[in-house]
């Protein structure tokens, strides 16, 4: 097993995910030559809608990791990081983003033309501690650029009252000023609604394609996630939604005709926490004990589904909704979500991946083991790794822990014969 | 050096588990805290007793059942202890946000440790009209939290919290005045016991044993300073153990911006007649935790402590897989090597002992100020 690989994918739309990812950074390149103001922001907020409706060109330093790691050039990004004292540590974005944006961002051999500088960043005071310094560094590295920090106080979903909405809507009617004082665009409300109503049908196309896994054999796997490209840097667009519709129909077919990632699936399972994102492999480890990641945490993070008849409002809530909903901040609703997903997708067996590089996502997984167990009776078994450093998987742990405990799945399922 | 004045603090570092246990006995409540974000004054005009966690040295084992190894010692002893029953005397905890591991970690304890409420109180971050007012909304629900484990709240007894507050502030401040001025007779160990003590006490009583301790010191003739001046950076510290270490390596701590030191006393309110906006205050003027703030915030503060202790270098103390100050060290200690002050920076995990390559690394920075 190699500690870096790309993963095997079944999907006929997911082999064009390539295209898709290079058509939108080339787009990033484009606005910059063109002069329409590029602007640095975390994911999982409402502010890449309003982005969109306003003719800007949205650009995530967070989601550049995975394609950084995917071409294996996180190593270098660290060294520089590194280099610079940052600790190994602090989360692997952090240290891959820094280190980036200080070394290689200006090569032009760089993979993908690489991101543009940023006029403008959205500086959170919200989401998790390593993306707002990974802000703070950014403001620093490009000084030039119009900063607006965000003020979103991080709620667990289930305690979230009308004032945090209202609080909310004020961060984004906030941004929506600064970005018109600083563009000069004026942002159309009815523009905005188309934007939203894209949004929405992105995440209802999302859903929808995510309840075809409860189907056995599942039609796709962990391993295609990267389609969820187009949720995190293209939500509010068409180019999401006919992408949507592509994989739909294309998962639909599998579907309907018994076409499974796998001739013969045994065990389905579901990985918590972040892809290691230098080895999508590892999704493709579990297929030859006939094991099939058929749902994840991360895919959940996208999907918010949006009141279209109140724009301002809807992107508000999903602003606030995002990140406690994967993260410590909601630990009793990550975990009926993952209990609900191991009922809904008919589940065998969970991998904890324990995760060096995000604590926020992984304390409160020893709550959710003991819950499986308890409550349903679904074994899991934990992995020591990191969503980005490579340094911090152990491929030898990783096939030990993975092989015992698919023998003790197939063996259990055996016995309930 | 003076140690009979710090002994009642010494005592309440010792005894303040059994001392709280008797008095939830006697129908007190305790409601323990992590961090100073937490509105201890509203705690408090509520009736109960605000309590600040400590994690402490020690071996770790039932905390990582539930937390993984790599989150800051405080945090696993912290929850080590609460597992071992160590914290059975309070209600709860109540969190104001700061880092992502401490709202995890409240959230943990919720699921497995006794008590009848958890909150974590999300703060802004910007000091905005806007912001205030919906503070208050927050304030309000924890009062009526408060009020569901039966506390008493009123404004009046807020303003006379706020007061009682601001007086333990202005003796702890007093005496890092005093170490400014190189006039004051306890070593930085004795300065923590006493700083600690007040995490853990009925604060009407420590107001009154900071105040015997005031006429104490006067009493007490000033030691003539010895080694190399640094101001101490990082979260807490918890063990005196390492300060005394680092001054028995060459140095000599005349300054510090740590959470369980200087940071805890540095906040102000205005003249404001609400109290709750008094209350407010006290959140957005505190000395900025860089869970909080940006780096470039706290520079400024840090090198006015500079100017004011005559610190010549920095010794960063961090906790391991301290995620906000990490973060922030490259920024600082490149900016403070630029205006002449030379650092280094340590991390300890929950053994919290120093070893002989802290040792050569500290006597490294005094070498190298004393050129």
């Amino acid at each position: 097993m190699e500690k870096t690989r790309k993963s095997n994918k079944r999907l006929q739309t997911a082999k064009e995910l390539s295209r898709v990812v290079a058509d939108y950074y080339q787009e990033c390149g484009e606005a910059k030559a063109e002069g329409r103001p590029v602007g640095w922001m975390p994911p999982m907020n409402g502010a890449i809608e309003i982005f969109y409706a306003m003719g800007l060109q949205p650009v995530f330093p967070e989601n550049w990791s995975p394609v950084c790691a995917a071409f294996g050039l996180t190593p270098d990004n660290f060294e520089v990081s590194e280099g610079m004292g940052y600790s190994r540590d602090l989360c692997g974005y952090l240290r891959n983003i820094i280190g980036y944006v200080n070394g290689p961002i200006d090569d032009p051999s760089f993979p993908l033309g690489s991101l543009p500088a940023p006029d403008i960043i959205l500086s959170p005071g919200g989401g998790c501690i390593p993306v707002m310094k990974i802000f703070h560094a950014l403001e620093r590295r490009f000084p030039e650029a119009r900063v607006l920090t965000s003020d979103m106080p991080q709620v667990a979903v289930e305690d979230i009252q009308e004032h945090h909405i209202e609080y909310a809507v004020e961060q984004v009617n906030q941004l929506v000023a600064f970005l018109t004082k600083v563009t000069g665009r004026k942002l159309d409300m009815d523009r905005l609604s188309a934007v939203v109503q894209l949004s929405d049908q992105a995440c209802a196309l999302w859903d929808e394609i995510m309840t075809y896994r409860r189907f056995i054999p599942a039609p796709f796997s962990a391993a295609e996630m990267g389609i969820m490209f187009v949720m995190v840097t293209r939500q509010g667009t068409r180019i999401a939604v006919d992408f949507l519709e592509k994989v739909l129909a294309e998962i639909k077919e599998r579907a309907a005709n018994g076409i499974g990632v796998i001739e013969n699936e045994k065990i389905r399972l579901f990985w918590d926490n972040i892809p290691l994102w230098y080895n999508m492999g590892v999704f493709n480890y579990f297929e030859k004990m006939n094991g099939v990641v058929v749902a994840e945490t991360y895919s959940a993070a996208w999907s918010l589904r949006l009141d279209t008849s109140s724009p301002i409002r809807a992107l508000a809530l999903k602003s606030l909704m995002s990140y406690p909903l994967v993260s410590c901040v909601s630990i009793k609703k990550r975990r009926e979500m993952v209990l609900k997903a191991c009922r809904d997708y008919h589940i065998d067996g969970v991998v904890l991946h324990r995760n060096k590089s995000c604590v926020p996502i992984t304390l409160g997984q020893m709550d959710i083991k003991r819950e499986l167990e308890e409550t349903l009776g679904v074994p899991s078994v934990i992995i020591d790794a990191d969503h980005m450093d490579e340094r911090n998987f152990s491929t030898a742990q990783f096939q030990t822990r993975i092989d015992a405990f698919m023998e003790t799945l197939l063996a259990k399922k055996q016995a309930r014969r | 050096m003076a140690v009979s004045v710090t002994s009642p603090f010494i005592q309440v570092l010792n005894t303040h588990a059994e001392t709280l246990t008797n008095l939830v006995e006697e129908g007190r409540k305790a409601m323990g805290y992590f961090c100073h974000y937490t509105p201890v004054e509203l705690i408090h005009a509520s009736g109960l007793i605000p309590v600040r966690i400590s994690g402490g040295p020690g071996d770790v084992e039932m905390a990582y059942n539930l937390a993984p190894d790599f989150i800051c010692p405080y945090m696993k002893r912290g929850l080590e202890k609460a597992l071992a029953g160590n914290y059975r005397f309070l209600s709860g905890l109540v969190q104001g946000y700061t880092c992502d591991i401490a709202c995890g970690m409240a959230n943990v304890w919720a699921d497995n440790i006794e008590g009848d409420l958890f909150h974590i109180l999300p703060l802004p971050y910007e000091d905005t009209e806007k912001s205030r007012r919906y503070l208050h909304v927050e304030y309000s629900n924890l009062i009526g939290k408060l009020s569901d484990l039966g506390g008493n709240f009123s404004d009046t007894s807020l303003s006379r919290s706020l007061e009682l507050y601001a007086r333990i502030r202005t003796h702890i401040l007093d005496f890092y005045q005093r170490r400014f001025e190189g006039k004051l007779p306890l070593s930085s160990s004795e300065l923590w016991q006493v700083i600690q003590a007040g995490f853990v006490s009925v604060p009407e009583t420590y107001l009154d044993m900071l105040e015997d301790l005031q006429v104490e010191l006067d009493k007490l003739s000033i030691p003539d300073p010895s080694g190399v001046p640094v101001l101490i950076s990082g979260s807490l510290i918890e063990t005196p153990d390492i300060l005394d270490f680092l001054e028995s390596s060459g140095g000599q701590i005349v300054a510090d911006d740590l959470c369980s030191g200087m940071r805890s006393a540095s906040t102000s309110s205005g003249s404001s007649s609400d109290p709750m906006e008094r209350l407010a205050d006290l959140h957005f003027n505190r000395f900025p935790c860089p869970s909080r703030s940006r780096a470039e915030d706290r520079l400024p503060l840090i090198q006015q402590l500079i100017e004011q202790s005559g610190a010549r270098g920095v010794v960063f103390m961090f906790q391991k897989f301290c995620t906000p100050h990490l973060s922030d060290y490259p920024f600082l200690s490149d900016q403070l090597k630029a205006s002449g002050i030379p650092s280094v920076m340590i991390e300890l995990d929950e053994s919290w002992q120093a070893n002989a390559q802290m040792g050569t690394r500290l006597e490294g920075l005094f070498e190298i100020i004393e050129g």
